[in-house]
């Protein structure tokens, strides 16, 4: 059993007609090749940055889960056939689950965290700026 | 007045130095997430080009994970190919 990370982009039209389906179909596909699912977690529909088997639109689930390492390449055929599934991506991890859970997590603190200092330098700056040019700022 | 003109010569390269630090080491991150669209897509230009070291100041590790990165986002159709 190794840890994985999965992404699976499924079709906007039949889940929203019955999410619940749609993602138990998912999951049962996972745990039919042994997978023991951790997290899962919906992306709300969004647009595609490009058209994907004719779909401009998707839905994403994040998922979380151990498996043996003989069922990955099994599951990866077998989305091919079903077709609620447009797409899927499986990537192995390095650490596991918990672990990894923890420090995505810090890393989108850091870069919120980033972001939010960069925007005051930002408006600090135009701050500084307003109504004089930035030379004569200088020289005073 | 030459030495004004020395200092704000100073000021100018010191500027540049800072701008070309690479940006996830400063924040000590440990990888570079591939769902995170925001800051692939800062580190890409406007026709989806991965900017280039030279450009954006990148360290080559995280050069690389930044590839592997953006190469996963773009299969997932989560960042484009090709921009608009």
């Amino acid at each position: 059993m190794y840890p994985y990370e999965g992404m699976i982009l499924v079709d906007p039209v039949q889940h929203t007609a019955d999410s619940e389906a749609v993602e138990k179909t998912v999951k049962d596909l996972l745990e039919k090749h042994g997978a023991k699912i951790h997290q899962f977690e919906r992306w709300d529909d969004r647009r595609l940055a490009f058209e994907v088997k004719g779909h401009k639109r998707g839905v994403y689930l994040l998922v979380h889960f151990e498996m043996p390492g003989e069922g990955v390449d099994t599951f990866r055929r077998e989305t091919r056939i079903v077709e609620v599934i447009l797409r899927q991506l499986v990537i192995r991890l390095d650490t596991d689950i918990p672990t990894h859970l923890e420090r995505s997590a810090a890393y989108y603190d850091k870069m919120r965290e980033d972001q939010e200092s960069r925007r005051a330098a930002r408006d600090g700056r135009r701050e500084d700026y307003d109504g004089q040019p930035a030379s004569m700022v200088e020289a005073t | 007045m030459t030495n004004d003109r020395k200092n704000r010569k100073k000021k100018k390269k010191f500027k540049k130095f800072r701008e070309r630090r690479c940006r996830f080491t400063r924040l000590g991150v440990e990888f570079i997430d591939w769902k995170d669209v925001p800051t692939l897509q800062r580190m890409c230009t406007g026709q989806s080009k991965i900017l280039g070291r030279k450009r954006s100041g990148t360290s080559a590790k995280f050069q690389r994970t930044l590839k592997q990165a953006i190469q996963r986002a773009r299969y997932m159709a989560l960042i484009p190919y090709v921009g608009s």
